[in-house]
């Protein structure tokens, strides 16, 4: 068996068998599943209710309905609901409607409270039933608007679809930023989490003085790519891994609460007509019309995500992630050699971080225009190009410019792998020794 | 017959010269002792003959040939600063190295368990490095140096770390490897353990050999004519004739120690003899200078004259 191959062997089993890949390897999509699944459970199963006291010296706000999680009192004035906003367990806040000293309507209108400040979706309940009051009551009322008018002219909707001319394709420009930008974060994040485990690899080598035993017995160029190889493996299946639990835990998750995601979006549809004071019988021919614009925006996602080159996307992003990985984890590999603490190599690690630092920095600038010459540029330069093309393949980036910029990249790797095995080479065997910018120079130059 | 060779070795480092016109060689069988003060470009050559370095000239000779790659399996370095992974299982980490030098997985295991038998450390396998103390995991760096069966072992150091005991089982494990066959380069400060081991030395100082050959020869050309004598007790003064000279001179109850010097133009036959005519001699022996004693006249003789070479120059 080749050498290369055994060092691979053990730095992939080494690092997969640890507890804490397993523990990364989890935790990402609980943590996922969890941003997805803990504001849905909490809007429809939230146990709490709250009672709002109400005091209208309006008459126009006669008809606040109670649901599971807010209860409303109606109170003859505001001294009786302040008393009883001083009790315990009884209301926790007042809205307070007061006549207005001209007009019918008031502008302003108060909400009071006096231990805790209402939850954000108690007010916003609130905002809404008024808001819905108002129009049924003044507009349908007082101005005297036919109800049926009222429902076409808000159910009005205008749906906005920008579309190549020549090919006739949909744009969704916005599921493509959305791309872009998970996409050259994670290849950003995994480059440097995994490059920094190269770098601790060779110190480990180091410090503890088995570099020596090894480098008797294989080259340390076969060392080096061994280490950077089996990381790389290392890499690649915690992605796996990350793809398929998050993936199945999504799917199952969805597919056990089907049911409530289903009641729940009824109910809100169901509560919302009921507040514009239509009656049940009105609710179910009305359904289908409101469902109407919510739908064209998902079957439009949807299209946009059958649309866009997912093929193309997956290819570009491993080609990237390899290159970008084997051009700083080369590195990482040389600095981890001529350094034996943490400490003394961030003279080292901060000139590696910068360039990738400032591409994901200026991401919102190159979403905004992927194919401007900033972006053209970062795109090329090889220290760049790894996180700055990811930026750019989402939004289709001519196939020339993606061939000139990874051959820029691979051309680039030869030369650091060159320079990261002389200065390793060097390095590994070097003990207490600090090393300078002028000493690497030196060792660049003359063949040791 | 020779096993390895090197043959005017250079090695400079950025401006310093590290090794200068290096030819040694170590005869198949023997224990070569690699002596010199710290800095002299000893584990330079070890280097080199490890193929971690490659020389600038000259060449090294391993069984006649060239040094070359394929030699990697035939050669064991247990080199001075040395470690093993600290958080890897002892079985697994052995068995890794095992198989850098070429063994199979199932010749590496097996000779394993049967070392791990030989120093009873059979239930180190499955432990992690770091439970182990220091001089355990040094055990357990010396089998895995030996592991494959080289032909060429190289103990850079082999003693610091270990205690008394252990020290002592190393010993007798390398001699045991010799008599095996092997050939064995042993560099170390340690004097006493030359003489119990070595058959050949070779002396490095700033960079070059300034002594080497078998051990009993050089020990042979560094006596000094001195000799010990013990006598029965006489009192007062012995008074010797032209070209013997007492350096020291004791006595107990019983005995008069003699340390007496001679003149090159005298034998020891010549002293004896005029040692018969004076006292009652109980024992006669020549005194040869200790391996330490001639390391440092060596290297403090050498440092000396080049000193004076450099003040020459100037």
């Amino acid at each position: 068996m080749n050498k290369i191959l055994l060092v691979i062997q053990r730095e992939y089993l080494t690092r997969v068998k640890k507890k804490s890949f397993w523990i990364l390897t989890l935790l990402v999509p609980i943590l996922l599943v969890a941003l997805y699944a803990i504001p849905i459970y909490l809007a429809t199963n939230s146990l709490e209710v709250t009672h709002v006291a109400v005091v209208d010296e309006t008459g126009l706000y006669n008809d606040f309905r109670s649901s599971d999680n807010v209860v409303y009192h109606y109170m003859a004035d505001i001294d009786i609901a302040q008393k009883a906003l001083g009790k315990a367990d009884t209301v926790e806040a007042i809205v307070y409607v007061q006549k207005p000293k001209s007009g019918i309507v008031p502008t302003e209108i108060f909400v009071y409270y006096s231990k805790d400040a209402p939850s954000p979706s108690v007010k916003s309940g609130i905002d809404k039933q008024m808001q819905d009051m108002l129009r049924n009551n003044i507009l349908l009322d007082v101005y005297n608007i036919n109800r049926e008018d009222y429902e076409k002219i808000t159910n009005t909707s205008v749906n906005l679809h920008v579309q190549d001319l020549d090919t006739g394709e949909s744009d969704f420009s916005s599921m493509r930023m959305v791309i872009a930008f998970v996409l050259s974060l994670l290849i950003y994040m995994a480059i440097f989490i995994f490059g920094s485990q190269v770098m601790r690899g060779v110190m480990e080598e180091k410090t503890n003085r088995i570099v020596e035993v090894l480098v008797s017995s294989l080259k340390p160029f076969q060392l080096m790519m061994g280490k950077v190889v089996g990381v790389a493996l290392v890499g690649l299946t915690q992605f796996v891994l990350w793809i398929v639990l998050s993936g199945s835990i999504i799917t199952a998750f969805t597919i056990a609460n089907a049911d409530t995601f289903d009641k729940a979006r009824q109910q809100e549809q169901i509560d919302m007509l009921k507040s514009r004071g239509v009656s049940v019988e009105q609710i179910a021919a009305e359904m289908s019309d409101t469902d109407m614009p919510d739908t064209d925006m998902q079957t439009e996602m949807v299209q946009g995500l059958l649309h866009i080159q997912f093929g193309v996307i997956a290819v570009a992003f491993l080609i990237l992630f390899i290159l970008g990985y084997l051009l700083y984890s080369t590195l990482f590999a040389a600095v981890g050699a001529i350094t034996e603490s943490e400490q003394d190599n961030s003279q080292f690690v901060l000139p590696l971080t910068v360039p990738l630092l400032l591409v994901i920095i200026l991401t919102p600038t190159l979403i905004e225009a992927p194919n401007g010459s900033l972006a053209i540029w970062l795109s090329m330069i090889p220290f760049t190009s790894p996180v700055a093309m990811m930026v750019r393949v989402p939004f289709g980036v001519p196939i020339w410019q993606i061939a000139v910029s990874v051959g820029i990249l691979a051309l680039t790797i030869l030369l650091t792998v060159w320079v990261a095995a002389k200065i390793y080479r060097t390095g590994i065997l070097l003990y207490g020794k600090k090393i300078t910018y002028k000493e690497l120079w030196k060792w660049l130059r003359f063949n040791n | 017959m020779e096993l390895l060779a090197t043959e005017n070795v250079e090695k400079s480092y950025s401006g310093y010269k590290a090794l200068d016109d290096v030819s040694i060689s170590a005869r198949e069988g023997t224990v070569l002792g690699l002596l010199g003060p710290n800095g002299a470009g000893k584990t330079t050559l070890i280097r080199i003959i490890n193929q971690i370095t490659a020389p600038d000239s000259g060449c090294v000779l391993f069984g006649g040939e060239r040094l070359s790659q394929k030699h990697i399996s035939q050669i064991g370095y247990l080199p001075e600063e040395r470690g093993l992974y600290k958080k890897m299982k002892v079985g697994e980490q052995a068995m890794y190295l095992a198989r850098l030098k070429g063994l199979t997985k199932y010749d590496a295991e097996k000779r394993l368990r049967q070392w791990f038998e030989r120093f009873e450390i059979q239930d180190w396998w499955n432990k992690k490095v770091e439970e182990l103390s220091k001089g355990m995991q040094q055990k357990v760096q010396f089998i895995v140096t030996v592991l494959h069966e080289p032909r060429l072992l190289i103990f850079d150091e082999p003693f610091s770390g270990f205690d008394p005991i252990n020290a002592n089982l190393l010993k007798e494990e390398i001699l045991r490897l010799k008599n095996n066959g092997a050939t064995v380069v042993f560099s170390t400060h340690n004097m006493a353990s030359v003489e119990e081991i070595c058959d050949d030395i070779v002396l490095i100082n700033k960079s070059r050999v300034v002594l080497s050959g078998r051990v009993n020869n050089i020990k042979n050309s560094f006596r000094k004519n001195i000799f010990d004598v013990r006598c029965r007790k006489t009192d007062g003064e012995i008074a010797f004739a032209y070209g013997i000279s007492v350096l020291s001179q004791t006595a107990d109850e019983l005995n008069t120690f003699l340390k007496l010097k001679i003149d090159n133009t005298l034998s020891p036959n010549d002293l004896l003899r005029s040692l018969v005519d004076r006292v009652e001699v109980l024992s006669f022996q020549e005194v040869l200078p200790s391996m330490n004693e001639i390391f440092i006249e060596t290297v403090t003789s050498n440092n000396q004259s080049q000193t004076a070479e450099n003040k020459e120059d100037i």
